[in-house]
């Protein structure tokens, strides 16, 4: 039997963090033109200083946090103060250093635009 | 090494983490369920937007997800049985793209709260920040906590 004190679970092979604040996978809308992917991520809450997406061999990371003080003490609780986060594998061809992020509303937007050597090209049928 | 025996144990311990991970997802999508113990009236698995009541002292402040909405798309109505939330979300997909994946929906919401204490209809606000909406509700005079001096004899 695995030792329950292990950093990492290895019975499940899922690796836990460090900090017991748990995350929560935000509901995401994905779209695609001919020239980027456009993410839409609900993070009620989150604030830009909270936020950290990363492109790493082919992994974005979302990682949004929430911080918000309590107004005062509890009386009823339908959802608990909780992190966002989510990975997706994106296919090649995205330049990490031209993706934007704008949060707006509770909302992220994140444009990855395609480099060019993979956007469609139109070929010119020449006259033989 | 690998005899029957072996197998047949290792298929089960595959099943074991298959039905571990499925509990842990339903437990990452959704943090109130199964719902904690904490949750207090008007509680439902469609309720939205979801909502938390704090008690301030002198105040309530009731605070709701609502990622998305401006202070246009909600309509928040104080009348004798509590507070109602109502609106609409719309998610329009963006020109001239195809969608890959839509998790996020639109749909018409309403819900109404009772309140705890009576409230001072006069001197309620809300606003629509970081999509969360937050009601701040000043309690009745006859509601505010009171300081009782205690006395010596």
């Amino acid at each position: 039997m695995a030792n329950q004190t292990d950093l990492v679970d290895r019975s499940s092979g899922r690796i836990e963090t460090v900090q017991q604040r748990e995350a929560i996978a935000p509901l995401v809308d994905v779209y695609e033109n001919s020239d980027e992917l456009l993410l839409l991520v609900d993070v009620p809450g989150a604030t830009n200083d909270g936020i950290d997406v990363q492109l790493d061999k082919g992994q974005l990371t979302i990682l949004a946090k929430r911080r918000e003080e309590p107004p005062g003490s509890l009386l009823a609780a339908e959802y608990r103060a909780c992190d966002y986060s989510r990975v997706f594998s994106v296919p090649q061809g995205i330049d990490p250093s031209k993706i934007d992020a704008q949060l707006s509303g509770g909302v992220l937007r994140l444009r990855l635009p395609k480099s060019d050597s993979v956007k469609p090209r139109r070929i010119e049928v020449k006259q033989g | 090494m690998f005899s029957r025996f072996g197998e047949a144990s290792r298929d089960f311990a595959l099943l074991d983490e298959f039905r571990r991970r499925l509990d842990r997802v339903w437990e990452d999508m959704d943090p109130s369920w199964p719902a904690s113990s904490s949750v207090g009236r008007a509680h439902s698995s469609s309720a939205w937007p979801r909502v938390n009541v704090y008690d301030g002292g002198s105040n309530l402040v009731v605070k709701a997800d609502v990622p998305g909405l401006s202070e246009k798309d909600v309509h928040v109505t104080l009348n004798e049985s509590g507070l109602a939330i109502s609106g609409q979300r719309k998610v329009a997909p963006p020109e001239g793209y195809s969608a890959h994946r839509q998790e996020r929906s639109s749909f018409s919401f309403s819900r109404s709260l009772t309140l705890p204490c009576k409230v001072n209809p006069e001197q309620t606000q809300a606003s629509v920040k970081n999509g969360v909406l937050t009601v701040t509700l000043a309690k009745a005079p006859e509601a505010q906590p009171r300081q009782i001096a205690v006395q010596a004899h």
